[in-house]
């Protein structure tokens, strides 16, 4: 099939198979690794992207899904050059260690942040509950989204 | 001193019977502190690579067979319609491969263990035994004739647990060597001492199947320069010399025409330390002569790498009625899985951390591994402590509840003392903190305190019980006494004053090199964006045996530290020359070398600068050092649950982890890695199990494998007990490891006080504890 679809704010169009996989998709054809695959059943959140603003699984989400569609992946995020305030969180709060999780933890941080500026603690760690960090215990990570919740004005 | 740091608070305790031997605590610039993972920025961003994002010009990509009957001969591989699909380069299989074997937990050069497996066999042990595998030009065409591939295999009957394969025999073939292997009897201690009047006590643990679940599953690129004979290995290890050895002792390759890299690793936890992934990658290599990638599934990840074994264990003491044990037993069954591996050397080892945190004037230890048709057991966080620590803290709750002792009270009677010989290996434990950790514990968690309140709150009846629990720990930080544990590094001074330095290290994701760089960088007083570190290379790099066994820090940390100490002796030397001034009136501070008594100097780069020009020399050092001792390195955890006795869920409510660490040296790393052991060992001891099926196939997908999440992992409380220790640098003993020994422990003892039970089959999920009560199992006073 011809997808046709934005991701990172750039018009694409690729020819794919109807049933090929969101996150193979980025990966493979448009190199965007940031997306990583971690169980390939939506229960890990590796492959966490942006589809309209809301965190999906790309593992789970397939091309006949897409058309129209407006992706963010961890590399859309920020500009070039330059970490967004929810990026920088992480990587001045330590909350970053074998970074497998990361993309994927950042999104979802991202898409709560979007509809939720001013989340509290337990409104975090429901949005991250879908996303396996296995080697902190998300204490850092959820300071960093106190913070960046914080420094976009939105904090509690 | 306290840093409240959001929902963790970390606490720094200094103690003044022991003097930090380099500088005061208040002054060091970079020890101590917090700073980001050395690629973070990378990772954040999207733009670190993993191996399984690696590509090459020319790349194939591999897909892997494995077994879904868990035990048979293979008969035939027929893949005709495999090799039929467009884009497929070929299949190898048991019948095209080479029949050379070799152990996948080898990582030293000459170490005796049994070679039982091959890349393919024609003898299937698990369910994910590895069969066939794909080449092909690209991915999707790979796994088109993965599911083409006709396998006929002749089953044979199977055993997933230890006790069925002891009792039946069924396994007595399963490999040449048989399916037991004991580990020689360990008698401990002096005479047996006076044990009249002594109270006996025997208890026992059952122990299920983890999975490391590594966020990254393993993962390999591998290249065959066929002009050159050179092949080049890139994955997340660690131990690039260990799989050199392995490697190229398997595919006949000489040491020098076999290169590994260190990648970016997506965690371990003990799981890339086994060679399960490089094997057939590097096998395909060979076999196209064209660069090959392989990354295991979710699924392979948990049935065909390494797990932590399931275990069986009773301990059995003779205790004096104060609560001090005068003699203690222990006899432990490993089940190997279907590979003997590591199991042999991981049953006996267990034992040498009984005097890690305690001390028993007597001891006696019997042990087994035992192969099965199970995934595989092998390396994870703590190498058996964790086993043997839950199987003496559990022993330690039986026998104070027997005595009406306080947890607490019967753990200080028999912790060992700073000083105190490690009785299995007459080596001194040093700087050993086991019963200030109880202490301070105790004291923080308000244990006393919360035992009244408990009591008050479970009287009252009603769903929900709480209890508290202690667990206790200690590990080691290096191989030391069992092997020599030496590491080698290099340094060179570049001319505008950067260091660059060679050692072989493997970040796990825990800060490994950020960790190097501040040692170096307290060391030579220099800032640390001035020092460079890579990882492990085995074309470049030193010969190491491998980040594990908690040597990191401790070991390598501390070469470090001597190596930058004797670069600024060469600097000093250099400059002496240079200036004209005796060595001795010279000293080197802030990136200057310069006289005692004032005047000029020269900086760190001028002097690279000028010894290249004036001198034809590079400023460079290297330094071998060679680690011969290993403090004893504590933690003791507390924990408070409330149990739901309706669904058999369990809340942990506060925790509490206290760590004898000698020195922090990145304060919120160490701190997350801690709580992070508190995460998977929660999971250890509630919710995560492998089990299998009825076909023989254990869990093999997270949906069915409970990891506790973000909502689930308490919020942890650490205190660092930080009084330094001789030898580590800046006074630093291990964390990673240690950390999670406590965990299972002090939550298991939580649950158990809730219900006023002695649940010993872990993990204590829902099931176990709703069958517990359902059989009247509420016994609260």
């Amino acid at each position: 099939m011809e997808l046709n679809f934005t991701v990172n704010d750039k018009p694409r169009i690729l020819a794919v198979s109807a049933d090929a996989r969101l996150v193979d998709i980025l990966r493979d054809e448009l190199d965007l690794t940031g997306c990583k695959e971690g169980c390939g059943e939506g229960e890990c959140g590796a492959c966490t992207v942006l589809i309209d603003d809301k965190a999906s699984h790309a593992c789970l989400t397939v091309a006949a899904q897409l058309n129209g569609k407006k992706i963010t992946t961890i590399e859309g995020l920020g500009e070039a050059g330059k970490l967004s305030v929810l990026q920088n969180a992480f990587v001045e709060e330590t909350a970053i260690q074998c970074g497998y999780c990361t993309p994927g933890m950042i999104l979802s941080a991202y898409a709560l942040l979007l509809t939720n500026p001013a989340p509290t603690e337990a409104d975090i760690r429901t949005a991250l509950a879908g996303n396996i960090c296995r080697c902190s215990g998300y204490h850092q990570i959820i300071r960093a989204v106190q913070r960046a919740a914080k420094e976009m004005g939105g904090a509690r | 001193m306290t840093q409240n740091t959001g929902t963790c608070t970390i606490a720094l305790h200094v103690y003044s019977m022991h003097v930090l031997h380099t500088k005061g605590v208040n002054v060091l610039q970079y020890i101590g502190t917090s700073l980001p993972i050395h690629d973070s920025v990378g990772k954040a961003t999207g733009g670190a690579k993993y191996a399984g994002d690696m590509t090459v010009p020319g790349m194939l990509h591999l897909a892997l067979l494995t077994s879904e009957i868990p035990h048979g001969i293979v008969r035939a591989v027929n893949c005709e319609k495999a090799l039929a699909v467009p884009e497929v380069v070929d299949v190898l299989h048991c019948f095209n491969t080479t029949q050379r074997r070799f152990n996948r937990y080898r990582n030293i050069h000459g170490q005796k263990l049994s070679n039982q497996e091959r890349v393919f066999d024609d003898k299937i042990r698990l369910v994910g035994d590895r069969i066939a595998c794909v080449i092909a030009e690209t991915p999707q065409a790979a796994q088109l004739a993965l599911s083409l591939i006709e396998v006929d295999i002749d089953p044979l009957p199977f055993a997933t647990d230890a006790k069925t394969a002891l009792e039946s025999g069924i396994l007595a073939d399963i490999h040449p060597e048989g399916d037991v292997y004991p580990v020689k009897e360990m008698i401990m201690g002096g005479e047996v001492p006076d044990l009249s009047g002594t109270v006996i006590t025997q208890t026992g643990c059952r122990l299920e199947r983890h999975n490391h679940v590594t966020m990254e599953t393993q993962a390999c690129l591998a290249d065959y320069d066929r002009c050159t004979g050179q092949v080049s290995v890139f994955s997340p290890n660690q131990s690039v010399h260990g799989l050199r050895t392995v490697l190229a002792d398997l595919f006949e390759i000489p040491y020098h025409k076999l290169r590994v890299v260190k990648t970016t690793m997506g965690g371990s936890f003990g799981s890339k330390q086994e060679w399960m992934c490089e094997p057939v990658a590097v096998a395909a290599a060979l076999h196209t002569g064209r660069p090959v990638r392989l990354s295991f599934t979710r699924e392979q990840a948990m049935l065909s790498t390494i797990t932590r074994c399931a275990m069986d264990g009773t301990v059995s003491s003779h205790a004096a009625k104060d609560g001090k044990i005068l003699s203690i037993d222990l006899d432990v069954t490993v089940d190997a899985g279907a590979y003997l591996s590591n199991s042999q050397d991981y049953a006996a080892v267990i034992c040498s951390k009984l005097f890690r945190f305690y001390t028993f004037p007597h001891a006696r230890y019997n042990a087994r591994a035992v192969c099965t048709n199970s995934p595989v057991s092998g390396a994870f966080r703590g190498w058996g402590t964790p086993e043997l620590f839950m199987m003496l803290e559990h022993h330690f709750n039986t026998l104070a509840k027997d005595l009406h002792l306080d947890p607490t009270d019967i753990r200080l009677k028999n912790a060992a003392l700073p000083g105190d010989i490690d009785v299995k290996t007459g080596q001194t434990l040093g700087e050993i903190r086991a019963g200030a950790c109880i202490e301070l514990g105790r004291e923080k968690f308000d244990w006393f305190g919360k035992k009244e309140a408990i009591k008050t709150f479970n009287v009252r009846g009603g769903r929900f019980r709480r209890g508290i629990g202690v667990g206790c720990g200690g590990h080691g930080n290096s191989y030391f006494p069992r092997r020599e544990d030496f590491v080698g590094v290099e340094m060179r001074m570049a001319e505008d004053g950067c260091v660059l330095v060679n050692m072989t290290v493997h970040d796990h994701g825990c800060g490994t090199l950020v960790a190097m760089r501040m040692i170096i960088a307290e060391t030579l007083e220099l800032p640390i964006e001035q020092i460079s570190l890579g990882e492990g290379d085995t074309d470049k790099t030193p010969l190491d045996v491998g980040c594990f066994a908690s040597r990191t820090t401790y070991v390598t940390g501390r070469a470090a530290m001597d190596c930058a100490n004797k670069l600024k002796d060469e600097l000093i030397a250099r400059a002496s020359l240079l200036l004209n001034i005796p060595a001795g009136q010279l000293e080197a501070a802030n990136g200057v070398v310069s006289p005692r008594n004032g005047g000029n100097g020269l900086s760190f780069g001028e002097i690279a600068a000028k010894s290249m020009h004036t001198e034809q020399r590079e400023v460079f050092v290297s330094h071998q050092y060679i680690s011969k001792s290993n403090p004893g390195v504590t933690g003791a955890h507390f924990a408070q649950v409330e149990v739901d006795t309706y669904t058999g869920m369990v809340e942990i409510q506060q925790y509490l982890a206290v760590q004898d660490i000698g020195r922090v040296i990145n304060r919120e790393i160490t701190a997350a890695q801690v709580q992070g052991a508190v995460a998977i060992g929660a999971g250890c001891a509630l919710t995560e199990a492998m089990m299998p099926d009825k076909s023989g196939k254990f869990t093999a997908s997270l949906k069915d494998y409970h990891l506790r999440n973000c909502p689930e992992v308490p919020t942890v409380q650490i205190e660092f007990i930080e009084d330094g220790s001789i030898d580590g640098p800046y006074g630093a003993k291990s964390i990673g490891e240690l950390a999670i020994v406590p965990v299972v422990p002090a939550i298991v003892g939580a649950v158990n006080d809730a219900l006023g039970a002695n649940l010993n089959h872990l993990p204590l999920t829902p099931d176990r504890i709703v069958a517990h009560l359902a059989n009247g199992g509420i016994a609260w006073n």
